[in-house]
């Protein structure tokens, strides 16, 4: 048996493993002494791997290019040759009749990896022309890295996951550890054992509040007034570090006249919480000699996210919480390279290692090492933007790297008829996913397991992952099918032999990472950006000095009024709809669906969870399927009733395909970071009488939908009679 | 004194990795692949209530009522564990009755035969279905290896002991403070 040394492929933690190969087939995983995960893993980490194995659980690998000549044809098997001139040639087409400013690519947060992520970005602005290229961060941390960019000059957690165990007081808000990152959960017990006092701010009753000294169970869609109310407490009880304040920071007079208002007794109705608890909380935050600030989606995905992490931010500069170890402000990153994709510049207004776009010097810079004349300096469009664009017609074509939009987005409807609008559609995945399923081209890829790399994990950490099996099927690395078309289209600088030569070019372009080479990420190596010199280690903790990273080189001190959750609940639509994780499932699902012992455990419709005082009137009873529909949609999901939801909510997690919440959620996005408001939507929940006939139902669906992915990756070999209906499990 | 699995419900975040440790650990070969197309019975059950998540498993009772139920003998202790002879089980869910833990599962497989070296299907076979503390597996339980917080550990008489012993300091500690208030 052979062992590979990989890093998990799902959350952010960053977890080293083994994965355990024989006959060049993976067979198993084993956890490895990593920095973040000492040897620990989730579920995910074990048992989540056989998706490698093209198990054909939920959807196929793509193992050929394909190309579909129009929208109502079946996709054709093609040569590589023909893939890639068919898609230079139309992209060539396309920027030439509408300009590259028509053309819209994404990134990848996920198992492709840095390089590729970097190569990505090139092919956008040095090939194509444009900044139009962005990654999920939109839709999840992108208010964490627009807020903390403002407020502290840096856009990632300021201080190390490992170091969560050793804080005085851990603000855990809009944050379910458990569920999203359990390695990261696993040190907020610790922490807990070390005796640190916990504060959870959630709706919810989540795995943290359970354990924690206090819960502040506020209202869904009152963070800005929370936030405040905190804020107003440690300046009116005097609690905050006036010396701090005074030598580190600036906007101290506009901050406080700002949250002057937003008194605890003030915010009690917004929040729903007793000032005497808001008080408390703060006295404790304030009190302890180090505390640690946690966020997640429950901060980012609102109509007004960007305004709360900078007032997160706030916290920790009047408390003086920055600057040190055991202290700080953690935007908890999702996906296991949402930070990567981030640090190559996989987003419209930076290059790789943060340069903004806008900068000449930079520009000029990376137009020199990249050998074209010049760069775009217009900040580029956000996924989020496309649907809109592409109906009003600025948007002719899309080139989707490893991501799955027509699962992840929100209003699916809007969704797709933004992809009807598109004349070209490249998808580059391993999955026929529901996105896929759109594609005039497919190239795929080689997976995670079947291609070296470095990932960032969520605290700034690169390391490395190798290859552990050949790739099956006639596919190609990330990196080298974007060199390829960029060849057709004329340029050579995408012509790379190993992921190493890439990294060395990204390296010697950004001083962030100069000093993280190959031989320093080798084996369980962890190397946290910046990292400036080769003979420096990296950086575990920021702003050194208490000197930020912003031009006056203070910490700003930001205030926003609240603002209400867009949609608002009425007779029609009594409940508010927020999406969450579970710990089994990851993203659209495309991976963890595929992998047995994941499905085993939770498969389709998926849950809606409700509170037994709001599923009593409806005479919806725990496990039954109920409709859940909003303005924008209809589903079916399994009811979960369950006191852990509070009373006027429900809760969806978003990776259901059938139980597709993202039918139901609406297109409301932050001003600023443009990431939607995926945490509140107005719906119904119906009973359904005929339990027998809904239960057919979702089978009979998710059969369809199954074989119609797998009849699609099959190209010219459709024989339904072959394929077997699978039953739901329970 | 019989050996058995204690979870810390302080610990404890519900993802479940240590039911699917325990299913693999029973497939005979602990390879994902071997739980396809199977269902999926795990000896231990991670329960959620508003304020509890912690998995249910068997206590390995000293004077088992599973034991003293059992019609047909099928349950005995071995090594410090209360173990099921499936040979014997007739599926008849006394020990389910008698167990008040909820520990006890029965569930029943297809059941096959070989005649003449030929493999042939033989109805269902019933299984009374608990925790077996993995104890044909060299490595120990699958659930306490696999979990992430470390909630889980086999409790033996000497782990037993120091707990005990532990939990008597702090009872004396507290009687004292009783006193000087």
């Amino acid at each position: 048996m052979e062992k590979h040394i990989s890093v998990c492929p799902y959350c952010g933690s960053g977890c080293k493993l083994a994965l355990l190969v024989e006959n060049d087939k993976i067979v198993g995983a084993e956890a490895l002494d990593g920095v973040t995960n000492q040897g620990e893993l989730c579920l995910k980490g074990w048992y989540g791997w056989d998706f490698v194995n093209d198990t054909k659980i939920l959807t196929p690998r793509l193992k050929s290019p394909m190309i579909r000549r129009s929208r109502d044809a079946a996709f054709e098997a093609v040569t590589w040759d023909e893939a890639i001139a068919f898609t230079a040639g139309k992209l060539s087409e396309i920027k030439k009749k509408y300009g590259p400013d028509s053309i819209m690519l994404t990134g990848s947060s996920r198992g492709t990896g840095n390089e590729s992520n970097y190569v990505a970005q090139k092919f956008a602005r040095a090939v194509i022309g444009t900044n139009n290229i962005d990654c999920c961060a939109r839709v999840c941390h992108g208010p964490s890295v627009s807020g903390l960019m403002v407020t502290l000059g840096n856009g990632a957690m300021s201080n190390s996951i490992c170091e969560i165990e050793d804080t005085d007081c851990i603000l855990c808000f809009g944050y379910n550890a458990a569920d999203s990152h359990p390695i990261v959960a696993r040190r907020i017990l610790k922490a807990k054992e070390k005796g640190a006092k916990i504060i959870v701010c959630d709706p919810r009753q989540i795995e943290t509040a359970r354990i924690a000294d206090q819960w502040l169970a506020l209202k869904n869609g009152s963070n800005m007034a929370l936030v405040n109310a905190f804020a107003n407490v440690l300046i009116d009880e005097g609690l905050y570090d006036k010396e701090y304040v005074a030598n580190y920071t600036e906007g101290f007079e506009e901050y406080k006249k700002i949250v002057a208002k937003y008194t605890p007794e003030y915010v009690e109705e917004i929040t729903g919480l007793k000032a005497a608890e808001i008080r408390r909380a703060m006295r404790a935050y304030a009190g302890a000699k180090t505390a640690t600030i946690l966020w997640g989606m429950g901060v980012t995905q609102w109509g007004q996210a960007v305004d709360v992490v900078k007032g997160l931010s706030g916290l920790a500069l009047l408390t003086g919480n920055l600057g040190k170890p055991n202290v700080g402000v953690g935007p908890v990153r999702g996906q296991n390279n949402v930070q990567g994709a981030c640090d190559m510049g996989a987003l419209p207004n930076v290059f790789p290692g943060y340069y903004s776009v806008k900068d000449d010097e930079a520009r000029a810079r990376f137009a020199k090492a990249w050998g074209v004349p010049s760069l775009p300096a217009e900040i580029g469009m956000s996924l989020t933007d496309v649907p809109h664009a592409a109906e009003e017609g600025k948007l002719k074509a899309m080139y989707i790297f490893g991501e799955d939009p027509a699962q992840t987005e929100p209003d699916l409807a809007t969704v797709r008829k933004g992809f009807d609008a598109l004349e070209l559609i490249i998808v580059q995945d391993i999955f026929m996913t529901k996105t896929a399923a759109y594609a005039d081209v497919i190239l795929p890829a080689t997976s995670w397991g079947e291609h070296d790399g470095v990932f960032s994990s969520a605290d700034r950490g690169f390391q490395r992952f190798y290859k552990a099996v050949n790739a099956k099927g006639d596919v190609k690395h990330d990196w080298e099918i974007h060199g390829l078309i960029a060849k057709a289209m004329g340029y050579d600088g995408i012509d790379y032999h190993s992921t190493e030569e890439i990294w060395n070019e990204l390296i010697s372009l950004c001083h962030l990472y100069k000093g993280a080479t190959y031989e320093k990420l080798a084996g369980l190596g962890y190397v946290q950006w910046p990292c400036t010199e080769v003979d420096k280690p990296g950086t575990p903790w920021l702003y050194e000095g208490n000197e930020f990273q912003t031009k006056s080189k203070k910490g700003l001190l930001f205030a926003a009024e609240w603002r209400a959750p867009l949609e608002k609940i009425d007779a029609e639509f009594p409940l508010g709809l927020c999406t969450v994780r579970e710990v089994g499932h990851y993203s659209c699902r495309s991976m963890t669906g595929n992998c047995v012992a994941l499905a085993t455990l939770a498969d389709e419709p998926g849950y809606v969870t409700i509170n037994p005082k709001d599923a009593k009137p409806l005479g919806i009873r725990d496990q039954e399927l109920v409709w859940v529909q909003s303005r924008r949609g209809k589903v079916i999901a399994r009811a979960s009733v369950t006191e852990r939801t509070n009373v006027g909510a429900v809760y969806m997690t978003y990776q259901w395909w059938i139980g597709a919440c993202n039918e139901l959620t609406i297109h409301h996005v932050d001003p600023i970071s443009k990431t939607p408001e995926y945490k509140f939507a107005a719906v119904r929940v119906e009973r359904i009488a005929d339990q027998a006939w809904a239960e057919a139902h979702v089978v009979q669906e998710y059969s369809a939908l199954k074989r119609r992915l797998a009849d699609a990756a099959k190209p010219g070999d459709v024989a339904p009679a072959k394929i077997r209906a699978e039953p739901v499990p329970a | 004194m019989n050996r058995f699995i204690v979870a810390e419900a302080s610990k404890c975040i519900g993802c479940r990795t240590c039911e699917v440790a325990c299913v693999l650990a029973h497939t005979g070969k602990e390879d994902v692949e071997a739980l396809a197309g199977r269902e999926f019975h795990p000896r231990l059950k991670v329960l959620k209530t508003l304020t509890v998540s912690a998995p249910v498993t068997c206590h390995h009772c000293e004077d088992a009522p599973c034991v003293n139920a059992c019609p047909s003998h099928a349950i005995s202790y071995r090594d410090a564990t209360v173990q099921v002879d499936q040979s014997k089980c007739l599926g008849c869910k006394t020990c389910v009755v008698a167990c008040p833990f909820g520990a006890m599962e029965v569930i029943s497989r297809p059941a096959i035969r070989s005649f003449a070296g030929i493999v042939v299907a033989d109805g269902v076979k019933a299984e009374a279905h608990k925790c077996d503390l993995c104890i044909d597996r060299a490595a120990g339980p699958a659930c306490v290896a696999v979990c992430p917080t470390d909630a889980l550990h086999v409790m033996d008489e000497t782990r037993l002991a120091e707990t005990r012993a532990r939990r008597q300091l702090r009872s004396a500690l507290e009687a004292s403070n009783v006193d000087a208030a």
